[in-house]
């Protein structure tokens, strides 16, 4: 599938305030875009914005499936990592794993959902509440469940936030990962080692 | 790799199971209905010293036992979702379809276990005796599906407001006012040792068959923005 986003002219304000405006990006399948700017410039904003959780003050988003504009089914294509994105505390980390993945339609069994877990450094903590996680762990359940539903954009804002060296080096092979897979990557980031991940880079 | 996500039983016992088992190991909002139920009872009950009240006034007191309790527990469903930061989560990879059913039933689930708890206390406590069994059964299901799903399209309307608990209540009211007196006077009749008219029955379904549609045409809306 020839997948490709188009960000056409998108601004967003917040009452008088304007948090960006003229934002053109593209993205296709197999390539990583970032995006960075200073705190507050509106980086998870516009992932949010291309996420269709938030509409655009002006401009539209538009997804292209193998030439084909695609106009409702937008946000069904995305998954996000973002600070903003909590898991269920009350669930282990397995449970949230096979819960997301069932959002999507997407089978995932308990073998499959510990071995996502082992693989994002979780081990056996996959069976603990996420009540009990730390904030690094967290972030780790977080890139479980987007690996488990390894969606065809994957959107991530500040992926790295919170994690060892370790994580940051696993955040780093999932992306190229993503990329190699045909997936279109937005890396929300400000750390200078990430944004040289991206192809192309929007400042905002 | 991509899926379009349909409306999927699947995905409603998905949200269903995971809104049990989180209510299972926090008791959030069993703890807090039953509570309600129990302390409202017994006070009455004690208020009044075993004189006996009068069908309408006893109808009345366990159908607002019940809309209280609805209205302690019921708004967590959307209410711990964005308190929690879930909702955007939830809002990304499931269907508005599947989070509304999986979540009335929740709801409904939760109403009608209290309801099982507060019917027999209520005849307990209040010293009623139930002629008819059956119409009175029917009569507290269709009121607690109507209350289940105004209150869970109302939770869903008041979750990103500010003093969500109190406009959730009275958001609700106004609502659920024609199911709530229909179901006051059907109880009201059948503790009367009178039978209500099928008709009568026919409203209360009408009427959750019609809070139902406007959920499932309206929640998508909702949802999305």
């Amino acid at each position: 599938m020839d997948i490709r986003i188009v960000v056409d002219n998108i601004g967003k304000s917040f009452g008088e305030k304007r948090l960006f405006s003229n934002v053109f990006a593209e993205i296709a399948g197999g390539q990583c875009l970032t995006v960075t700017g200073c705190n507050g410039s509106g980086k998870s904003t516009l992932l949010k914005i291309i996420a269709g959780l938030v509409r655009p003050t002006a401009g539209q988003v538009k997804l292209i499936l193998d030439n084909r504009l695609c106009p409702k089914e937008r946000i069904y294509y995305m998954g996000l990592v973002a600070p903003e994105v909590s898991m269920y505390l009350a669930l282990t980390g397995i449970e949230n794993i096979i819960f997301w993945t069932k959002m999507r339609g997407i089978s995932c069994s308990k073998v499959e959902a510990e071995n996502f877990c082992r693989q994002m450094g979780l081990g056996k903590s996959g069976c603990d509440l996420v009540a009990t996680y730390s904030t690094g762990m967290r972030q780790r359940l977080k890139l479980a469940v987007i690996k488990a539903i390894n969606p065809p954009i994957w959107l991530l804002d500040e992926p790295s936030s919170n994690l060892d060296e370790g994580g940051k080096e696993l955040v780093k092979e999932l992306i190229f990962a993503a990329v190699a897979q045909k997936a279109a990557v937005m890396l929300a980031t400000n750390e200078s080692e990430e944004v040289m991940y991206g192809k192309s880079t929007i400042t905002l | 790799m991509a899926r379009v996500p349909l409306l999927s039983s699947n995905a409603v016992w998905a949200v269903f199971t995971k809104e049990a088992v989180c209510e299972s190991r926090t008791k959030y909002a069993v703890g807090a209905l039953v509570m309600f139920a129990l302390t409202a009872l017994s006070s009455v009950s004690l208020a009044i010293a075993g004189v006996s009240l009068a069908p309408e006034l006893a109808a009345a007191l366990l159908w607002i036992v019940l809309f209280f309790c609805a209205m302690a527990g019921l708004a967590r469903v959307f209410v711990q979702e964005q308190e929690a930061g879930t909702l955007l989560g939830l809002r990304l990879y499931a269907t508005g379809q599947a989070v509304f059913w999986g979540k009335l039933l929740f709801n409904l689930v939760l109403l009608l276990g209290l309801t099982g708890i507060v019917a027999p206390l209520f005849t307990v406590f209040f010293g009623i005796e139930i002629w008819y069994w059956l119409p009175f059964v029917i009569v507290l299901l269709l009121g607690c599906v109507g209350m289940a799903a105004v209150a869970t399209l109302t939770a869903a309307m008041v979750m990103y407001a500010q003093g969500k608990h109190a406009i959730f209540t009275v958001l609700t009211f106004p609502v659920l006012l024609p199911q709530f007196l229909s179901a006051i006077n059907l109880t009201a009749k059948i503790l009367s040792e009178d039978m209500p008219e099928l008709s009568e029955l026919m409203f209360m379904a009408g009427y959750d068959a019609a809070v139902v549609a406007a959920g499932i045409l309206l929640f998508d809306y909702l949802w999305q923005e």
